[in-house]
């Protein structure tokens, strides 16, 4: 009688197995392709608003290089920290542990260029779609 | 005696019949626990699975993302920042255009995030647990994901397709050195290789330096 249960429980126990097996095949799929569709969306608003900052950055230190205003090297060199900070920053890397600390930093650094620079940072308000606010 | 052997003969069929149902009783119950039990084991899997693989799954996606739209975020800050620029130094003349090519990329970038959302998509858990309790585990549920996902994914391909026709044709003028045709064969990569034409031509007109040129130039797109 004894071996009766066990063998029911053990049927039991490798049918369970058996669907699990199949289970955790198929569930890691889904699971791959929704945390890759969500991690995509999130990395690309990443990606967008770092690049942003870095073409805005990059394009207006060339062109300040011509200028000769001595409140130039002020801009000029908050625009290289600015420029600095971001290409040090693993802006692709999700595991990196201080990508938000880091971001807001960047994010600091961009309005007070932009405030030197006499831009307001969102001065494109017809547009909400290609302001400079994120 | 005959009617012992009748009586032997009837009662052992009748034990025998009454065997037979209970046997075939137990063996549906069996088959059904079995069921049950592989089931579960399904469901209980299928959550574990996506329990795994769901941050594997968000940090391949978010670096693959942020490598894709790196380039777009580059283009909309440097049109940003002629924008400011020229706003400053008096060339309203250019103020339309750059706000165009603008227009432009915001579009096209609208239409990556439109693709990462449907080329990774896949129907949710919810469906997939629903399905479990109707199939017969001999699934081709994966086969039909791929049939799926590749129609989704060709369907994304022409609209964008389409799209990037009609944002160069808003800029009419502008493209003229452009083949359409070669517009429609990338979608991904032809949008920012035209606005990256647009804005050197934009940058020589203006004057501006050669830094401001080679900034542009090595933009990848």
């Amino acid at each position: 009688m004894a071996d009766l249960l066990d063998g029911i429980v053990m049927a039991e126990q490798r049918f369970h197995g058996e669907g699990y097996q199949e289970g955790l095949a198929e569930g890691s799929h889904a699971g791959m392709a929704e945390g890759r569709r969500h991690g995509a969306l999130h990395g690309a608003r990443m990606g967008s608003e770092i690049g942003c900052y870095l073409g805005f950055a990059l394009t207006w230190h060339c062109l300040l290089q011509k200028c000769t205003d001595p409140k130039n090297s002020k801009k000029l060199r908050a625009l290289d920290s600015l420029i600095g900070m971001i290409q040090k920053f693993p802006y692709e890397d999700p595991t990196y542990d201080k990508l938000q600390e880091d971001l807001e930093k960047i994010r600091g650094k961009f309005k007070q260029v932009c405030s030197m620079l006499n831009i307001q940072s969102d001065f494109r308000l017809g547009n909400e779609r290609s302001s400079l606010t994120f | 005696m005959s009617w012992v052997q009748v009586a032997v003969s009837q009662s052992s069929e009748d034990i025998f019949d009454e065997d037979a149902d209970e046997m075939y009783l137990l063996q549906k119950e069996w088959n059904s626990t079995m069921k049950k039990r592989l089931k579960e084991g399904y469901r209980d899997g299928i959550e574990a699975g996506k329990e795994l693989a769901l941050q594997t799954g968000f940090n391949q996606g978010y670096r693959h993302g942020a490598e894709l739209m790196i380039t777009c975020g580059q283009f909309k800050g440097t049109l940003n920042a002629l924008l400011s620029w020229c706003h400053f130094n008096g060339h309203d003349s250019a103020l339309s255009m750059i706000n165009n090519l603008l227009d432009v990329v915001g579009k096209h970038e609208d239409d990556v995030l439109k693709y990462l959302n449907s080329t990774e998509e896949q129907p949710h858990l919810g469906h997939i647990l629903d399905s479990v309790q109707d199939m017969d585990l001999n699934h081709t549920a994966g086969t039909e994901y791929r049939e799926v996902k590749d129609g989704k994914h060709n369907d994304c391909g022409s609209s964008s397709g389409e799209n990037i026709c009609r944002n160069s044709g808003e800029v009419g003028s502008l493209q003229s050195e452009c083949s359409k045709a070669n517009l429609c064969t990338d979608p991904e990569k032809s949008t920012l290789a035209w606005v990256k034409m647009q804005t050197v031509w934009l940058v020589e007109q203006l004057g501006l330096s050669l830094d401001v040129l080679h900034h542009v130039q090595q933009l990848e797109h």
